[in-house]
């Protein structure tokens, strides 16, 4: 056993209203500048949709992620000396198209504009050539859409085949917030040929040496989430960094701090990183999930502190793992899935399946259905987050239920229904975790990265700037 | 004048080429980058890529055997200076087809698109002037060479090679540059050209280039480093 620990985020997609203002908030710290306008390292999409950059799940096109070679873990994007070859065209290497020219307008003609007889109109430019350009995509395009050619797009659809229709009555969409998963086993770092990429030791964040990178963009494909960017003015990759520079102050990413549904849990996770290669080797893509599970140690196990102690991990860090929320709702209830576990890259940001829209039809009359009659297709969920396991999708929709029943039971002052998995406190703590958890409760992050406790890193406020934020230089 | 372009020129080729590389990486390693342009537009990229560099690899080995290997040596050991020249001509053409045709081919690429050119820098431009000059300058007095317009008596291995070796041993001999017909003289000023441009340039990456292998095949897949 070789204990690491990792920061991970857990996100309840139940309460994702789908307002981008992750992605914004987000954008704003991270990627509005020049070369990098077309990024976002946190998107949220419409699924079922094509997503950003269009069909990234596709894996036949992109060769993302790793897969098994008689038994060994390979890349999908091929050996090494296939690689080397690749270092003078990458055939999978995506455009710009595949994401969208970003453009801005010219707002000025509206000020400047002469009289005229009909208003001014500010045109869009392209923020890449300054040139005048025609809208056919953009990052959002199929926002809310749920039907028509996007949505039959969607790869996880095409691959239930006719199982699910779409007709119009049947039809059914949910969000799915995406930033980088800062895997445990990223194919980012496997793939990139000057070893630009690294895994923190401290925290697990997955980042990309500004250095280093040669511009090689070997990560981009690799990734299978499509979260490593090509900046076209730097020519070097660049990626979400969970915001490290905040998490070494114990402040969780812009994107969880800003979280209007309040869906985003971040704390700490450990590890065993001895088990993590055979966890991605597992055989059965549907049991990958399973053996994650079996990664990830009880941070109250005292034989798991005493090798977290070796490891040389502070106990700061050990004491926001055992009072962590994520592992509470990955490990403890086992309520959260990783998004296509079939990648082998063993994500870390993991995502609770919507119950919502509760009723499949609207003639229903039902207060809850059982889990397999949700709007959204169980089937549909399988392909996201369980490799097409639908036993596991339904026994964690059940889990849901079965807390919203305690609750309401609760409520109307009924008593608890038999044969449930857990007690009835657990239902209760889990409600209040899952629904109204204060910030402080949904995130605990140790401020330890830096050795300095809240208390002082509160004394250093505004004694810095932009350029050295905690006072670090 | 041949003294300022053979004697001190090669000098300071060498220094700024050592020197500034060395320079840049400690000073400004966030800017050494090969500068892809796919992201952009793949285009004729899938071919005109790996052709280039082909022919690029393909003419610096015909250029390592010619300047270093000497004359003499290969007189040692019984090949005549006919079949030299043949096997020469065998790689050194197709390895000109490849340059020219990759060259051509990657420079209407950069020079069609608009979008191209947030890719292209001033320096740039200079760097594939000067590319071209030299492909130009070196498959073009090959053939020239080859069909006997140079001259008879012209041979860059009794003159060119011994000459850059005499350079590397720090001894000089600009006489054996002085009977080198003009077009390979531009060829070597081109040379030299290229070895200033480097460290400015994107060609930086042509180091990263041979070590990627290295790295790759040395170290273990995941990497894990402190803050
Ligand atoms: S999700 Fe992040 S850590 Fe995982 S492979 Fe992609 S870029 Fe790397
Ligand atoms: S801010 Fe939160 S609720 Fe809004 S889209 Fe992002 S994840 Fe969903």
């Amino acid at each position: 056993m070789k204990i690491k620990a990792q920061v991970s985020m857990v996100m309840n997609l139940d309460k994702c209203i789908g307002c981008h203002t992750c992605s914004i908030t987000c954008k704003n710290v991270w990627t509005n500048r020049p070369g990098a306008e077309y990024m976002y390292f946190n998107n949220v999409e419409t699924k079922p949709g094509v997503g950003y950059p269009r069909g990234w799940e596709n894996q036949e096109k992109w060769k993302g992620g790793w897969e098994l070679d008689g038994g060994d873990l390979k890349l999908r994007t091929g050996s090494k000396l296939s690689r080397i070859l690749k270092l003078f065209y990458h055939p999978e290497q995506p455009e710009l198209e595949d994401y969208y020219e970003p453009w801005t307008y010219d707002y000025e003609t509206l000020i400047t504009s002469p009289r005229r007889k009909h208003q001014p109109v500010a045109r869009p430019r392209s923020l890449i050539t300054q040139r005048r350009m025609e809208i056919k995509w953009g990052p959002n395009w199929d926002d809310d859409l749920a039907g028509g050619d996007s949505a039959r797009a969607d790869v996880n659809l095409k691959k239930l085949g006719h199982e699910i229709a779409l007709e119009f009555s049947d039809i059914f969409m949910k969000y799915l917030p995406r930033n980088c998963n800062h895997c445990l086993n990223p194919a980012c770092v496997a793939a990139c040929p000057s070893g630009a990429i690294y895994k923190r030791e401290e925290d697990g964040v997955v980042l990309v040496n500004q250095d280093i990178c040669r511009g090689w963009r070997h990560c981009i494909p690799s990734c299978p989430y499509k979260k490593v960017f090509y900046n076209w003015k730097t020519n070097k990759a660049e990626k979400c960094t969970f915001c490290y520079p905040r998490l070494e102050n114990g402040l969780p990413s812009v994107c969880t701090d800003t979280c209007v549904g309040r869906i985003r849990y971040m704390g700490i996770l450990l590890y065993d990183m001895e088990a993590v290669l055979d966890a991605a080797k597992t055989s059965d893509p549907k049991m990958i999930y399973t053996h994650m599970l079996d990664v990830i140690k009880d941070p109250n196990d005292p034989a798991v502190i005493e090798e977290a102690r070796k490891a040389g991990i502070s106990e700061a860090v050990l004491n926001a793992a055992k009072i962590s929320p994520v592992y509470q709702i990955i490990r403890g209830w086992k309520l959260a899935l990783p998004l296509h576990p079939e990648f082998r890259t063993l994500p870390m940001v993991w995502y609770i399946p919507p119950l919502s829209p509760i009723a499949k039809n609207f003639e229903d009359k039902v207060y809850l259905p059982n889990s397999e009659a949700m709007r959204i297709p169980v089937a549909y969920l399988a392909e996201l987050f369980t490799a097409s396991n639908t036993q596991i999708i339904l026994q964690v929709l059940q889990r849901l239920l079965d807390m919203r029943t305690v609750m309401r039971r609760k409520e109307v002052g009924e008593s608890a229904p038999q044969g449930l998995e857990f007690d009835t406190c657990e239902y209760e703590k889990m409600y209040k975790l899952l629904g109204i958890a204060k910030y402080s409760e949904r995130i605990k992050l140790p401020a330890g990265l830096q050795g300095k406790t809240h208390e002082q890193l509160r004394e250093l406020q505004g004694s810095a700037g932009y350029v050295c934020p905690g006072g670090c230089c | 004048m041949s003294n300022l372009f053979f004697v001190a020129l090669p000098y300071i080729a060498l220094t700024v080429l050592i020197g500034g590389t060395a320079y840049r990486y400690w000073k400004d390693e966030r800017s050494w980058t090969s500068k892809s342009s796919e992201f952009l537009g793949k285009g004729s990229l899938k071919i005109a890529g790996p052709l280039f560099h082909v022919g690029l690899f393909m003419a610096l080995g015909g250029h390592i055997i010619g300047m270093f290997v000497p004359k003499s040596f290969t007189d040692g050991v019984g090949l005549s200076e006919h079949a030299y020249h043949m096997i020469a001509l065998g790689g050194g053409i197709p390895a000109g087809i490849f340059l020219c045709l990759g060259f051509f081919l990657l420079m209407h690429r950069r020079f069609d698109k608009a979008r191209m050119k947030v890719n292209t820098s001033l320096i740039d431009g200079v760097l594939y002037a000067v590319l071209f000059l030299t492909i130009a300058t070196g498959f073009g007095g090959t053939l020239l060479s080859a069909v006997g317009l140079l001259g008879d008596d012209f041979n860059y291995r009794e003159c060119i090679s011994p000459w850059l070796r005499s350079v590397l041993m720090l001894s000089p001999d600009v006489s054996l540059m002085e009977n080198v017909p003009i077009i390979f003289k531009i060829h070597v000023l081109c040379a030299m050209a290229t070895m200033i441009l480097f460290p400015i340039s994107r060609l930086v990456h042509c180091i990263s280039g041979v070590l990627a292998p290295v790295e790759l095949f040395m170290r273990s897949p995941i990497i894990y480093r402190r803050k």
